[in-house]
């Protein structure tokens, strides 16, 4: 069994013990960020439109086509076969694999040349076809290496991106019998196209798939860089076509506005170098297109997914994906790699195979940033990951520990046991700056574990007087709620009180809904429903008994609140409307300090200049929230500069549950943001939510960085005026 | 408004960024000095091109393909080229129009000033209006590349290694 068909466990084995694979790929992704974004913003200019403004328009033709796809498919067939082609529609992949089959068959055509399509890899058509006597070749070469290898491709776009050139030139000279110098790629790459040309001299068909399938002319279009697709559908006297019916376009107008969206957010290139229209079959040849369902109807009927049915397959989802960077598309993934796959798979190979990755992502939200078709992929894969946790796929350890965590009394008094437990730790000498110094396994041993402080947050702000008033802020004389949050709670007690600090600057008082615990965000990200709706009902009930604003040192609980508990009660009205009440009010402290409770500037300063820099965290920026940027903020206030951060919205690896269930996608992760961090030379990290805060510190402590990890409330309290 | 001699730069820079070059060429008869000036064999011709230079060689009828494999210099002709991407059309219906630019090593495309329109959806606007031309057209920007091994560029991987646009006044 090869590394890319293994089982999922395997698979992951496999790719996080390849040294080679994360610097490769993190090379890649950084390179195509440069090149992407600056294709991007040539393209803005152009047109005189936002991104978002070309990727919404393309968007809206892509689902008028879908809501109407019988009618497109029907002007299309028309006019493809008026112009001499054949066209079948098919719901099942056995259903393609046998057809391609039965006209080879009749053709006497035992030899099948092929340019890059995504649905002959998802109906595993070279496979297929060798069982029934017909042997297919690739002729894209990244496609051809993998034929060679028996693997699968690991990116919708760059399907080798794997492959080492030791690797690549082992398999070709095994294939072409001569021995290659793996850095001269020049003539491999030669030795390749001379490889492949007597292919396409004696296929008797060639196969390509399409990018778009223009209705109003029944034309396919189909984009490369090779020219093997050019080869392919000119010397064999048949031709094949599969593609799913999701590529339906309109018009010529509307392939122009793909073409704009597409090779720039593929390749960051202008335009690829060969887009070919093709109509009909060309005189005494024959022309087969396959319009393939194979579960996209029923995508197209599914609520939260249906928008995934807009995918073009430029694969830029996994070019911003952190896990993706990680592991590669073989683990992330299954034959449809990125955010994409772990969506759309379900619908095509099915939920068990889906299931594996779904752990992986850490719920980021950098896929919807970049995709040039607007599909919401982190709102979708947590709906996936909802259905793979109904299916039973959710690892028991998991399980158990949710339902403890859903209990608040019981969760308050296992918390209770562990500070116990980190006391006494102290006591005896296991805990230096603030982590146990207990063995860990191996593969948990790139972050320490911290130590529980005795106090919690709540009763820091408890035990001690008001902090007197800094500035009359627009909520001076309010009373505000503090929500905690459970993580911030027990691990970080002080960035809650400091919280309450900030907000007591500015002349508002704080008060502590007594019985609150936890939004249900950590179940809800792991598809567990039923306890993480337990969890937000418990919440709203703790505080919907005022009016009061709530302000909470922890981003992620607003983003739950707003985002997710509509999700969780969409078919209970009373209980939407219960939660609605609440997350209204619900400000993050950044928001607050900006708005309501508005410090002035430089009312923080205190005359010792800080070397600080700020990891923002990732799902705030990528969901667009400008008090996410909590670099501005601490810069406003305390007039002090940050020291410049490469990827400050790039996640850290935390991603809730996913550094527990897979310690080495958050260990690598990690280790990029850490090496960003040591770039600036600071001495004072700053973040803005607490699981980012106690991840980023358990790995610097683990890897002896000399940076101190703080919440921005704790940086920004510790200047506030000392009193007595 | 573009002005003409603003369009043919944009369109050389295009076709720069793309790894195309532009031959030093006005008329047909530049072209064929060109052509004859890179190598030593005798250049094939698309028949499109052939309508106007009457020289050079045509691809063989019955194997238009097989004949003409890894010549070294072909010569064709574009319907029309866009200023935006750099990019030349080729209409190319039938596999002895194809074979010149599908199997050169490199490849001399004559397209003639007044046909450079400006933006890739000139392009498209173009070809929805003509329904035959779309019969087998190719937008092409630049010569054949892959970067399928570790992500280095190699161009002229399974095409023309070089493609060369010949501005016809």
């Amino acid at each position: 069994m090869s590394a890319s068909t293994a089982p999922f466990k395997e698979r992951y084995r496999r790719s996080v013990g390849d040294p080679d694979l994360k610097p490769r790929l993190l090379a890649f992704q950084r390179s195509w960020r440069e090149s992407r974004d600056a294709q991007v913003r040539r393209l803005e200019q152009r047109t005189e439109r936002s991104f978002d403004e070309l990727r919404r328009e393309f968007a809206a033709v892509k689902d008028s086509t879908l809501k109407r796809i019988d009618d497109y498919i029907a002007e299309f067939r028309a006019n493809a076969e008026a112009a001499g082609a054949t066209v079948i529609e098919l719901s099942t992949a056995e259903e393609a694999v046998n057809y391609i089959a039965a006209v080879c068959k009749s053709r006497g055509i035992d030899l099948v040349v092929k340019s890059k399509s995504m649905v002959s890899e998802e109906i595993e058509l070279n496979h297929e076809l060798e069982q029934r006597g017909v042997t297919a070749i690739e002729t894209d070469l990244g496609e051809w290496l993998l034929q060679l290898a028996e693997e699968r491709p690991s990116h919708l776009v760059m399907p080798a991106i794997h492959q080492k050139r030791q690797y690549v030139a082992e398999i070709l000279g095994e294939e072409l019998g001569r021995e290659f110098d793996p850095d001269d790629i020049p003539t491999m790459v030669a030795s390749a196209r001379d490889g492949l040309r007597r292919h396409y001299l004696s296929a008797g068909a060639g196969l390509t798939g399409a990018n778009a399938l223009v209705a109003e002319t029944g034309s396919i279009m189909v984009v490369t860089n090779e020219g093997n697709m050019r080869l392919a559908t000119s010397l064999p006297d048949v031709h094949f076509v599969t593609a799913g019916i999701e590529k339906l376009i309109p018009s010529w107008n509307d392939a122009e506005r793909q073409l704009q969206l597409l090779p720039r957010s593929a390749t960051a290139q202008t335009l690829s170098t060969y887009t070919t229209c093709i109509t009909g079959a060309q005189p005494g040849k024959e022309m087969h297109i396959i319009l393939l369902d194979n579960g996209r109807r029923a995508m197209r009927n599914s609520d939260v997914i249906g928008d995934a049915l807009r995918c073009i397959r430029c694969g830029a989802c996994a070019n911003v994906c952190p896990p993706y960077q990680v592991v590669g598309g073989h683990t992330f993934g299954h034959i449809y790699t990125g955010a994409i796959g772990l969506v759309n798979t379900t619908f095509h190979h099915g939920i068990a195979d889906a299931a594996g990755p779904q752990g992986l992502c850490v719920s980021c939200g950098a896929c919807h940033t970049v995709c040039p078709v607007d599909i919401p992929l982190p709102k979708q894969i947590l709906e996936i990951r909802h259905r793979s946790h109904q299916a039973g796929h959710a690892p028991l350890w998991e399980r158990v520990a949710l339902r403890l965590w859903a209990r608040p009394r019981l969760f308050h008094h296992m918390m209770g046991l562990a500070a116990l437990g980190s006391g006494f730790a102290r006591l005896i000498g296991l805990v230096r700056r603030d982590h146990l110094r207990a063995p860990l396994p191996r593969r948990l041993r790139w972050r320490s574990i911290p130590a529980l402080p005795m106090r919690p947050g709540r009763s820091l702000v408890e035990s001690r007087a008001p902090e007197p008033r800094l500035a009359d802020s627009p909520a001076a004389g309010q009373t505000v709620d503090l929500f905690a949050q459970c993580l911030a709670d027990r691990l970080l007690p002080t960035a809650v009180d400091s919280t309450a600090k900030l907000i007591e600057a500015g002349g508002a008082s704080v008060q502590l809904p007594e019985s609150q615990h936890c939004c249900g965000l950590p179940a809800f990200d792991a598809g567990d429903w039923d306890n993480a709706r337990r969890m937000a009902k418990h919440t709203i009930e703790a505080l919907e008994d005022s009016e009061r604003e709530i302000v909470t040192p922890a981003p992620s609980c607003v983003i739950s609140m707003q985002d997710h508990w509509p999700r969780l009660f969409a078919d209970d009205a009373e209980w939407r409307s219960r939660a609605a009440a609440v997350s209204r009010r619900v400000h993050d402290l950044a928001d607050w300090l900006e708005g309501p409770g508005r410090l002035p500037d430089g009312c923080l300063s205190n005359g010792e200049a800080a070397a600080w820099t700020a990891h923002r965290f990732c799902q705030t920026s990528n969901r667009g929230d400008a008090w996410g940027r909590i670099d501005t903020l601490v810069e406003r206030l305390t007039g002090e500069a940050a020291l410049p951060l490469d990827e400050p919205d790039v996640c850290c690896g935390f991603g809730g549950l996913t550094s527990l269930a897979a310690p080495e996608v958050g260990a690598g992760i990690l280790e990029r943001k850490l090496s960003c961090i040591a770039d600036t030379g600071c001495e004072t990290l700053i973040t803005n939510n607490p699981g980012c805060v106690i991840h980023l510190r358990a790995g610097a402590d683990s890897s002896g960085a000399s940076h101190q990890t703080l919440h921005y409330a704790d940086f920004l309290a510790a200047r506030l005026p000392k009193h007595p | 408004m573009t002005t003409t001699s603003e369009r043919t730069a944009l369109f050389a820079d295009g076709l720069r960024a793309a790894q195309g070059e532009l031959a030093p060429c006005r008329t047909w008869d530049d072209i064929w000095q060109y052509a004859i000036s890179l190598s030593d064999e005798t250049p094939v011709v698309a028949p499109a091109a052939y309508a106007h230079l009457q020289q050079g060689e045509l691809p063989d009828e019955n194997e238009p393909l097989r004949s003409i494999a890894d010549r070294s210099v072909g010569i064709t002709v574009a319907t029309l080229a866009v200023a935006e991407t750099g990019s030349v059309l080729l209409l190319e219906p039938a596999p002895i129009d194809r074979a010149v630019s599908l199997l050169t090593r490199r490849l001399i495309v004559a397209v003639a000033e007044s046909d450079i329109v400006d933006e890739l959806a000139d392009g498209f606007r173009w070809l929805a209006q003509q329904p035959r031309a779309a019969a087998y057209a190719t937008f092409v920007t630049g010569p054949s590349r892959t970067a399928d091994i570790e992500r280095s560029l190699t161009i002229g991987v399974q095409g023309p290694s070089r493609l060369v646009v010949a501005v016809l006044a």
